[in-house]
């Protein structure tokens, strides 16, 4: 019989670069490896006093002594990476309107024009949808306004935001706001609202002017960057300096000006940026062949760009890529975190939810995009029709959350990347037909996959500098010298 | 523990009081009139001591103090037969601390006050002692031996801490191997006392060099027992003391308390004291304290970029290096914290942690003045 002197426990691997394997564990725990060492260990050849043993051994990868008690650690951190199913839905969408006075080229969700009042919610809709987000058990409840842009039926806005403050007099839960707009509507009465009943503002923000104009026009104008530099310190002066924040999306036009955008945002005294890839939905789906690039070429502009900001914080200015900053949590950390993109199961209707202006509810942001282009597949319900049961309890949701564990998806399920990724089964669906999806040729896991593996190339680096810097984002604090 | 030498005359009993220089005061029957000349009156308080050397006196006296100026109005001190007087609660220090019992269930390479094998039940004395304490003492640290080994008494003393000094904070310094019973951790949880942090220590993440430096097959027990203090939402700290066997995995250390047990809210450094079994065992221990700073470096930016509330216990700040100062805290119980020759002209003398007493001989080599 072998001379078996250590017992091995469940971890994932892959070839890291010529001479190492990188070993990762099903609570997120993960080492670089030798191959001759890597060898050694999974033959049981591995001497129990040298130091890659030891290592394997305090990351519960391995065990030459007692099972039992080190399973039960591994489960209690099991249960805190998977902490964030235990509230349910927190995040919650809402369109009040289609209508928008952009027409951004890449528009995701097909908006509509400013006059086109059949795309307006009712009240009664409303009512219902806040009831219907009132029955959600989790403790934290905030409620995203989407569009179109929200500004454009600010009445609507308003009315949601008292009529859930006031239902929560009632509930008490911790309840937030977020409106996202393009703030060329905002005026400072509106403002003033906003920060009375402490709602967030999300912007977008592409870039410098010429490349923002392109990407993002308003209708009828050729100012609309300028309206929207003014427009920010007007609401930076009424709400204070970090009330807004901001987002990007890379068009066709963006690609070989990272720099600049990021530029552009340490200008305009934001703190972070986070560099998304065009999301293959309405416009930007229908208009492919004008906008839609590669995903090869958003990758190496997306490096590109990392490695420039981490420059600028090297120089001592804090600014963080929201992307990387996510990941890095969930590989560097013990914790969960609630980006519903990067879930397992997927954060799909229960992280989050959208409710649609005619008052349909999906899934996700995605999923209503894609009802959009007619396909409903991911429509849980309508508040005017459905109960909270039928919707959040529903055959589609669990068919849905059934097939989006990482864990046991064909090819995640072996994946040394599956503890720090998620599975999108929106996305699967719309791009290859099946909510399963189809790994070899799946454009999102190429992506995560790419992006995960060059900040392992970071962290590997042990530079003490890109170290501090890297969690002085996660932590969110200033950098810690050393 | 402070011992003053002195000549003890008429003692029976243990007397356990405070002291006090008044020669009037309110409640006699709870003082030990300190009285550096001869005594003129001394009726009525539990004992007397002084400086000056034996007169005709029948009550109870201590005589021929030495380093009678260490004492200080409100401080508490026992007296018996044996010749002295031990120091047990010093009103001006913030270092005071209860010993619960000598007795522990582990056997530290490095334990700087080895336990015994039996004693009598101190439960009764302490809390008389803990009604001694002045009302606005900071914190008590509960210490041993194994302060859990008293079972539920421990509790007692808690709550009556709670009683008589509802603004002190309390340390409990414990082995947590005790904590990994459910029941047990639960009914320190329902002590809900304000201010309370069980510290713990662990010497490795892996467990078997940690129940070797311990003694005792427990590592996996002080999980459970973080685990369980956790779940009841108890403040816990960690405490590592650095050693020749332990200074070699600091940084996996950090990292693994960091996955691990995230919601400690403290985690202290220690430098070795060489007193106890750390003086017997010296050979296995005894690494210079500046050769372990790369770890201890390495462990501590860790610890600091996690967010975590990090420290070094006992260092001298000339032994560390510069970034390092930072986290250093001046840990040492003042009646045995002492300086060197050497230290006398040092700017940061009045910052510095200085020497446990036991390091006059045994110290690092890289002991300077800094400037």
């Amino acid at each position: 019989m072998e001379n078996k002197t250590y017992t091995i426990l469940p971890f994932r691997f892959e070839r890291f670069n010529e001479d190492e394997y990188l070993i990762t564990n099903e609570v997120g725990e993960f080492l670089f490896v030798k191959t001759n060492e890597f060898n050694c260990f999974v033959n049981n050849e591995l001497d129990t006093q040298s130091d890659v043993f030891l290592d394997l051994k305090s990351k519960q990868i391995v065990t030459d002594t007692e099972i039992e008690p080190v399973i039960k650690m591994l489960a209690t951190k099991y249960r805190t990476k998977k902490s964030i199913l235990r509230d349910f839905t927190s995040l919650h969408m809402i369109v009040p309107t289609l209508r928008c006075n952009s027409s951004c080229i890449y528009c995701q969700v097909s908006r509509k024009d400013l006059n086109d009042h059949q795309v307006d919610m009712n009240k009664k809709t409303a009512r219902n949808t806040v009831k219907i987000i009132f029955q959600s058990p989790s403790p934290y409840i905030k409620i995203e306004f989407q569009g179109g842009d929200p500004s454009t039926f600010f009445e609507m806005v308003q009315y949601i935001i008292e009529e859930a403050e006031w239902k929560n007099l009632f509930e008490k839960k911790v309840l937030e706001f977020v409106i996202c707009t393009n703030i060329t509507l905002l005026t400072p009465t509106m403002v003033k609202y906003l920060k009375k009943h402490k709602c967030v503002i999300s912007t977008s923000l592409d870039g410098p002017k010429d490349l923002h104009n392109k990407n993002r026009p308003l209708q009828n104008t050729e100012f609309t960057f300028d309206i929207f530099e003014e427009n920010l310190e007007m609401i930076r002066g009424l709400m204070g300096k970090d009330s807004v924040s901001a987002l990007m999306t890379t068009s066709v036009y963006s690609l070989g000006r990272f720099k600049e955008i990021i530029d552009e945002y340490v200008r305009l005294g934001f703190h972070d940026i986070f560099l998304r890839s065009l999301n293959p939905y309405g416009f930007a789906k229908r208009d492919e062949n004008k906008i839609a690039y590669p995903l090869d070429d958003f990758l190496k502009n997306y490096k590109e760009g990392l490695d420039y900001i981490i420059e600028i914080n090297r120089k001592g200015t804090y600014f963080v890529e929201g992307y990387a900053a996510l990941l890095l949590k969930r590989i560097l950390t013990p914790f969960a975190t609630g980006f519903v993109d990067l879930q397992s199961p997927s954060g799909v209707g229960i992280s989050c939810a959208m409710y649609d202006y005619n008052g349909n509810v999906y899934v996700s942001d995605e999923a209503r995009m894609m009802a959009r282009v007619n396909n409903h597949y991911f429509k849980m319900g309508n508040v005017n029709e459905n109960s909270y049961q039928d919707m959040f309890n529903g055959e589609l949701l669990h068919k849905v959350i059934e097939s989006s564990c990482t864990e046991c998806l064909p090819a995640c399920a072996e994946c040394v990347y599956q503890p720090f990724c998620g599975a999108d089964p929106v996305r699967n669906y719309s791009e290859q037909g099946s909510i399963v999806g189809y790994r070899p040729t799946n454009e999102t896991c190429r992506k995560n996959k790419f992006i995960m593996n060059y900040l392992l190339v970071l962290i590997k680096k042990n530079d003490p500098e890109i170290n501090s810097i890297f969690w002085s984002w996660i932590t969110k604090r200033t950098v810690i010298e050393n | 523990m402070k011992r003053l030498k002195g000549d003890n005359y008429n003692i029976h009993n243990e007397i356990l009081g405070r002291i006090t220089f008044r020669k009037h005061i309110v409640g006699k029957s709870k003082y030990i009139y300190a009285c550096k000349g001869f005594p003129n009156i001394t009726a009525g308080y539990l004992a007397t001591i002084t400086e000056s050397s034996l007169a005709q006196i029948s009550s109870p006296i201590v005589c021929n103090v030495e380093e009678f100026s260490y004492l200080n109005e409100g401080d508490v001190v026992t007296i018996n037969s044996d010749n002295g007087i031990s120091v047990l609660y010093e009103k001006k220090s913030n270092h005071n601390s209860i010993m619960l019992t000598e007795l522990c269930n582990h056997r530290c390479i490095m334990c700087p006050q080895p336990p015994i094998s039996k004693e009598n039940e101190r439960t009764e004395f302490n809390l008389k002692l803990i009604s001694l304490f002045d009302k606005k003492t900071k914190s008590i640290a509960i210490t041993g031996g194994e302060p859990t080994l008293i079972g539920d008494k421990l509790f007692t003393v808690i709550r009556h801490i709670k009683k008589e000094l509802p603004n002190t904070s309390i340390s409990i310094l414990s082995n947590g191997v005790k904590f990994a019973d459910r029941d047990y951790a639960k009914k320190l949880e329902l002590c809900s006392h304000f201010d309370l942090q069980v510290d713990i220590p662990l010497f490795s993440d892996i467990d078997s060099e940690h129940n070797r430096i311990v003694g005792a097959k427990t590592f996996f027990k002080t999980i459970e027992g973080l685990y369980n203090l956790a779940l009841f939402n108890q403040n816990i700290g960690i405490r590592i003391v650095i050693h020749k066997q332990t200074y070699k995995r600091l940084p996996q250390l950090a990292e693994f308390i960091y996955r691990n047990f995230p919601f400690v809210c403290h985690v202290a450094f220690m430098q070795m004291e060489t007193t106890g079994l750390a003086a017997k065992n010296i050979e296995e221990l005894w690494i210079d304290p500046y050769d372990y700073n790369s770890e201890l470096k390495d462990a501590v930016f860790k610890l600091a970029r996690y967010g975590m509330n990090v420290s070094i216990f006992n260092a001298q700040l000339c032994v560390l290096p510069v970034e390092l100062r930072q986290y250093a805290k001046q840990s040492i119980s003042d009646w045995k914290d002492i300086f060197l020759d050497e230290c006398n002209d040092c700017s940061s003398k009045l910052v510095c942690a200085g020497f446990f007493s036991s390091s006059k001989e045994i110290h690092s080599n890289h002991i300077k003045k800094t400037t």
